[in-house]
């Protein structure tokens, strides 16, 4: 199968000289379809800075990213853009939603962008409400919703507009260890009911648990990887 | 509602106060300049009312080097003139006058001042010496020979009152010797104009031809059109026909050309307040425009990473500043129809104020335009999206990693 996701020695460095961060060290990495994987590791091992290289929002100081088999550093900015759109999945520690809109409408925003007619727009986003738990709350806006609530608004948007991959950095973090283990469940269950590839960045030992993979990160490398069944 | 239009109008209920303190710069901006504008309107109509409807009328026909040389032999014939003005079907009224610098003395002083002779009837279709009377009564072309009418600040500094005697003397053509004649003060003007009240006196025309030797002519013929603007356009065919090889018609912007150029001044005045008034007010918005994307920086990134182009952000924060702008427009329009209804029922009286030898014989009240409500809303909405450019481009130029840094 073609991995859905390849980095080839990316590298990612900040600053120059004495200051020079090598954020990330020419990392290798490859995600195939219908994983579940944990990037995992210390604060500053370079976990954030690896998921957004692999979402397209960062280009490699060296190195190479393919995205779905096309190197991101041919395309433009807007093709860049458009690639996010229709096929990666963003989830964020928080702060994911727009506040002004609602939840239904939260979720239609990259069905929008992307052109989807009306009538299939509304049916995706309501199945899709339903489908994470929150059937008859599509009207509320995120401060009417609790953390684990907007986490799962965020999963709903990066589902709906059935991307090839979810990068989700740090989904847990910011939720008491229940509702971070609820939301985690419903991910698992969408990774092996739909096949949604899933791709965390997570100190949350019950994601290591879930992952069928977990990549160690340590000082910008990759130290360790483990396969799971 | 298209997306963007739903986004922008919610993000400005976000920071009501925010928003509110920002329309108001640009609906306060709005007002001012109608205001400013509606009352220079008001103040140069009132100059023009008060320079040509006063008393010399909205055009004027004299011999060609009369205006030049004032010397009181170069008269015309009027009644080729009066008969072409009563075909003219622009023309509201027109009146021959006879005009000689004299000296009028009384029992207590003397002064050398302006005697027109005047065909009361004829007169009351130019200007608004018949309306101006104080006491006593106006010309009567039937009545006695010594009628005069003297204005309110001359009666004054002669010490005289209705019925007293006075002398006026001017030069006869015929002789080359002054003619000194008795009259009786029959009535006062007062057109609350300076050099009006103060410097002229008014008798019947056949009386001062006969005085000065003139027989039937006539120094100047004043005629006012229908619509004031009409004196004003050079290029009518009117100021030909009524021009011949010995005299000459002209409106009231070549007879005051002074006039006519501080009117322009003053237009030119109110392009530099708006000038200045646009810079602050843009600073105004592209401040709290910033403000609000400032707030949001994290939330662009995350626009930006779910695949929105930055064109999009660039347009929402444009359709942000269109939103504002008309709601503000709308604000400021209502204020500025308020404002200036409120200051044209008080008015505001300068109260006798010469400027470039024109006095403001009357309250001066701003005046509505149809520019005011749609060139210049035109204007300060233009002006707003220039503003909002720069904190636009700013939002779309966001670059979604730093913006995430703090999650992802
Ligand atoms: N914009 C930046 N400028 C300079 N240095 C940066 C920048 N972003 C990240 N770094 C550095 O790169 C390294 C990796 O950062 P990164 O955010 O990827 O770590 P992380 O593994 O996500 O850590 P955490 O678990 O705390 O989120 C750190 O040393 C960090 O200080
Ligand atoms: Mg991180």
């Amino acid at each position: 199968m073609n991995p859905v996701i390849e980095t080839r020695q990316a590298s990612r460095h900040y600053g120059e000289g004495d200051t020079l961060v090598k954020a990330l060290d020419e990392v290798s990495l490859q995600i195939q379809p219908g994983e579940f994987t944990a990037i995992v590791g210390p604060s500053g091992s370079g976990k954030s800075t690896l998921l957004q290289l692999v979402g397209g929002l960062d280009i490699p100081s060296e190195g190479s990213i393919h995205l779905s088999g096309k190197a991101i550093s041919q395309m433009s900015g807007r093709e860049l853009s458009d690639f996010r759109r229709d096929h990666i999945g963003f989830i964020f520690q928080a702060y994911n939603l727009i506040p002004v809109l609602t939840a239904a409408e939260n979720c239609e925003y990259i069905m929008l962008l992307q052109g989807i007619a009306e009538k299939e727009r509304r049916e995706r986003v309501r199945a899709m409400l339903e489908r994470v738990g929150l059937g008859g709350k599509e009207n509320r806006r995120p401060n009417q919703l609790s953390g684990g609530q907007q986490q799962r608004v965020a999963v709903a948007r990066a589902m709906v507009s059935q991307p090839d991959i979810i990068l989700a950095d740090e989904p847990t973090a910011n939720l008491d260890s229940q509702t971070g283990a609820d939301l985690l469940d419903m991910m698992h269950e969408l990774n092996r009911k739909e096949g949604m590839t899933f791709v965390f960045s997570t100190h949350d030992p019950m994601i290591m648990e879930r992952a069928t993979r977990l990549v160690h990160l340590r000082d910008g490398r990759i130290e360790q990887e483990e396969h799971r069944a | 509602m298209g997306l963007t239009w739903r986004l922008a109008l919610r993000n400005l209920m976000r920071n009501k106060r925010r928003t509110f303190l920002t329309a108001m710069i640009i609906s306060l901006s709005l007002t001012a300049l109608i205001l400013t504008d509606a009352f220079i309107e008001g103040m140069s109509d009132a100059m023009v009312r008060s320079a040509t409807r006063l008393y010399s009328g909205d055009a004027q026909i004299h011999h060609r080097d009369y205006l030049a040389q004032r010397e009181e032999s170069l008269a015309i014939d009027p009644d080729p003139f009066l008969e072409k003005l009563t075909q003219e079907t622009d023309v509201s009224g027109y009146a021959p006058r006879v005009l000689a610098f004299g000296m009028i003395s009384s029992a207590a002083n003397n002064r050398a001042i302006q005697v027109s002779g005047i065909d009361p009837d004829r007169e009351a279709t130019v200007s608004k010496l018949r309306g101006a009377i104080r006491d006593g009564n106006y010309l009567d072309s039937d009545g006695p020979r010594t009628q005069i009418l003297i204005g309110s600040r001359l009666a004054d500094l002669l010490e005289v009152e209705l019925g007293d005697r006075i002398v006026v003397s001017v030069n006869n053509q015929d002789t080359q010797g002054a003619e000194q004649q008795l009259f009786r003060v029959s009535g006062i003007f007062h057109f609350n104009a300076r050099a009006l009240d103060e410097n002229t006196a008014f008798v019947l025309l056949p009386r001062l031809q006969e005085m000065m030797g003139l027989g039937e002519s006539v120094h100047e013929i004043a005629f006012n059109f229908e619509e004031a603007n009409q004196a004003t356009q050079t290029d009518r065919p009117i100021w030909s026909r009524l021009s011949t090889d010995t005299a000459v018609a002209q409106g009231w912007t070549e007879l005051m050309p002074q006039l006519a150029t501080m009117l322009q001044l003053s237009n030119s005045s109110t392009l530099i307040a708006a000038v200045i008034l646009f810079i602050l007010a843009g600073l105004g918005v592209i401040n709290g425009m910033f403000m609000s994307i400032y707030e949001r920086t994290y939330e662009f990134g995350v626009l930006l990473a779910i695949g929105t182009r930055r064109t999009s952000i660039f347009r929402l924060i444009l359709a942000e500043g269109l939103v504002l702008a008309v709601g503000a427009i709308t604000i400021g329009a209502i204020l500025g129809v308020v404002v200036t209804a409120t200051m044209a029922a008080v008015g505001i009286d300068y109260g006798n104020m010469e400027i470039s030898g024109v006095s403001i014989a009357e309250v001066i009240r701003p005046e509505y335009h149809i520019n005011q409500y749609t060139v210049l809303p035109v204007w300060v909405l233009i002006m707003t999206l220039i503003a909002c450019v720069y904190p636009a481009v700013h939002a779309a130029r966001i670059v979604p990693a730093h913006a995430l840094h703090k999650s992802l």
